[in-house]
């Protein structure tokens, strides 16, 4: 039996070893594992509202795309540097939040919720799309040379260790939270919402809470995708990526973080890999998430269970 | 300019209230919607395709014999991936039904890539002129399949047996197992049925709006729509809720602004679930504690 510390102690290791991949990766192989940093965080805001809420809440690519535009906006029309950008696009996609929490407490559940979310995330891309003047429309645009805190963002390498860095530090952020009483309320409120609201918890407030972090969240994945692109395109937010970022919660593990980075790491390598044959990456992606929902419901992270409990998120109970 | 764009838009608009209503039947019996539904479309679509041009099975039997296709592949996707998950949360649902949406649009890109395909046309008309109105054959041919189909559908819901046996199912699931109808058979059938119909959507709409694997994706948001606008899980509501939205969709588009025509349905979600959640013809949302 691995002990709790063991799996601690193995978790700071596997920070460390993350630190050498830009020494043995070239361009290529670096730029996906940018990719997977970017949707570590993608996955992981939408974990708290699809998991932890446990509501079918579909804008992930509205609070992405908002992220990725706010960003990319500021620092070609006003010249900000990147860091601003990163906390700008935080403020917006938490807003997004807020505004996509407000159809949730008008009492709107289940798919009524799943469906005007999704329209959420669809209207925002028409806006992308014909909000030409600012933009630029189908064009995209074109991220300015950047630099975080004064090391230049010109090749992989220096992206790398800046989204680790940022990646590390939400994703403490996050678990830290879900361990909290917010955490466990939000939780509660999945598990039932009334009863949670008759032992006195302000499930409202605690609703608008998930929503707004988890805007924040994916806001701040915008923001370094917009950095990772290099080009904020509408084509990116589209209705097939928000099910991308609903397969990748479910492989990895629904309410789960380390779920959230197995997730992301799985659904962005293989469908790379899939992708020089057409038509089946989507086939694969079908067919994985298939054989997940019927024979390991919790997700990959389950696996992990196996090798010892310690793995198991304190915070979310079956 | 009126009638033309609102008589176009009643053509488009059978196709959505279509799409709508099988949406409709599968949620109203097993309270699941179907979001890779637009991918069944799709295939409906798909495999008249097949049976015509490389089978050169006659248009008509090979609809029939897609709808029936269609039909069992719904069986087997209630018994082989929805029972299985029963018992677990909604989100495993809704889950299941995209990746099996994405499983057949894989099959479609794989076998015939990223090409567009004509469909051959069926009915072959002169468009009638009629003052300063054109009626094309497709607007005929569409609207009334469907009108004919709308008839029977609703004839067989109210006024046949099988049509009470669902009016049971439908109230309370409890209630007609009780009195012996198999529920479980009756979901598979439902998911059949529902299957069969939106393929039925994706036959008639494919003449004109070419073939492609994406063909789906489009109309599985219309679908919404018109549920959402007639009111969630009324099968009347929808049929006008689609009805409505091709109206809709062509004059905003004309009088408006052409982009408008993308958005209609998705403006029209959010504006009735912020004004009205229960839409026109829905029950109030009730939350049960």
């Amino acid at each position: 039996m691995i002990s709790q510390k063991t799996v601690r102690l193995s978790f700071y290791i596997f920070l460390l070893l993350l630190l050498i991949i830009p020494f043995i990766t070239n361009e290529y192989l670096l730029w996906m594992v940018n990719t997977m940093l970017v949707y570590t965080l993608v996955t992981l805001g939408f974990n708290i509202l699809i998991g932890n809420l446990g509501q079918l809440v579909f804008a992930n690519t509205a609070f992405f795309g908002i992220g990725a535009y706010t960003t990319a906006i500021l620092m070609v029309y006003t010249g900000v540097p990147y860091f601003i950008g990163i906390i700008a696009s935080a403020l917006t996609g938490g807003l997004a939040g807020f505004l996509a929490s407000v159809t949730a407490l008008r009492g709107i559940r289940l798919y009524y919720l799943a469906i005007i979310t999704l329209a959420f995330g669809e209207l925002m891309r028409w806006v992308y799309l014909h909000g030409d003047k600012v933009t630029k429309g189908s064009d995209g645009l074109l991220m300015p040379h950047s630099s975080f805190l004064g090391i230049p963002l010109d090749s992989e390498v220096p992206k790398f260790f800046v989204f680790l860095l940022l990646t590390i530090l939400v994703i403490k952020a996050t678990s830290n939270l879900m361990k909290s009483k917010i955490g466990r309320a939000i939780v509660a409120i999945r598990e039932n919402e009334a009863t949670t609201a008759s032992l006195g918890i302000p499930t409202a407030n605690y609703i608008i809470l998930a929503f707004v972090w988890s805007g924040a969240v994916v806001g701040i994945a915008g923001a370094m995708f917009a950095v990772l692109t290099e080009r904020v395109l509408p084509e990116s937010f589209g209705l097939t990526e928000v099910i991308v970022h609903f397969g990748m919660v479910l492989v990895g593990g629904t309410g789960s973080i380390i779920g959230s980075v197995i997730g992301a790491i799985t659904l962005t390598a293989l469908p790379e890999y899939f992708r020089q044959f057409p038509g089946l990456d989507e086939l694969f992606f079908g067919i994985i998430i298939v054989v997940i929902l019927l024979f390991l419901p919790k997700g990959l992270v389950s696996l992990l269970w196996y090798v010892s409990p310690a793995f198991k998120e304190r915070y979310y109970k079956e | 300019m009126f009638l033309q764009l609102t008589l176009s838009g009643l053509s488009q608009g059978a196709i959505y209230a279509l799409i709508g209503l099988s949406l409709t039947v599968v949620y109203r019996a097993t309270t699941i919607v179907n979001f890779g539904h637009g991918d069944f479309v799709m295939a409906g679509a798909f495999v008249v395709y097949v049976l015509v041009i490389y089978l050169g099975i006659p248009y008509f039997f090979a609809a029939i014999l897609a709808l029936i296709i269609l039909f069992i592949l719904g069986l087997g996707v209630s018994r082989g991936f929805i029972d299985p998950i029963k018992s677990g949360p909604h989100i495993g649902f809704a889950m299941m039904s995209i990746s099996l949406g994405y499983v057949l649009r894989g099959v479609a890109r794989a076998l015939w890539g990223r090409e567009v395909f004509p469909m051959p046309k069926v009915f072959d008309m002169e468009p009638i002129f009629w003052d300063d109105i054109v009626i094309t054959g497709d607007v005929i041919f569409i609207t009334g399949i469907v009108v004919i189909f709308l008839i029977v559908f609703f004839l067989i819901f109210y006024k046949t047996t099988i049509g009470t046996i669902i009016q049971a199912v439908y109230q309370s699931e409890r209630g007609a197992s009780l009195i012996g109808v198999n529920v479980q058979i009756f979901h598979q059938y439902m998911w059949g049925v529902g299957l069969a119909m939106g393929a039925l959507g994706g036959i008639l709409i494919s003449p004109i709006s070419l073939l492609h694997p994406d063909l789906g994706a489009t109309f599985l948001i219309r679908g919404f729509a018109a549920m959402t606008l007639g009111g969630f899980g009324s099968l009347f509501g929808a049929v006008i809720g689609g009805l409505l939205l091709g109206v809709a969709e062509q004059n905003f588009g004309f009088y408006i602004n052409s982009a408008l025509i993308d958005i209609t349905a998705y403006l029209v979600i959010v504006a009735v679930l912020v004004i009205k959640p229960a839409g026109l013809f829905g029950k109030r949302i009730t939350v049960r504690v």
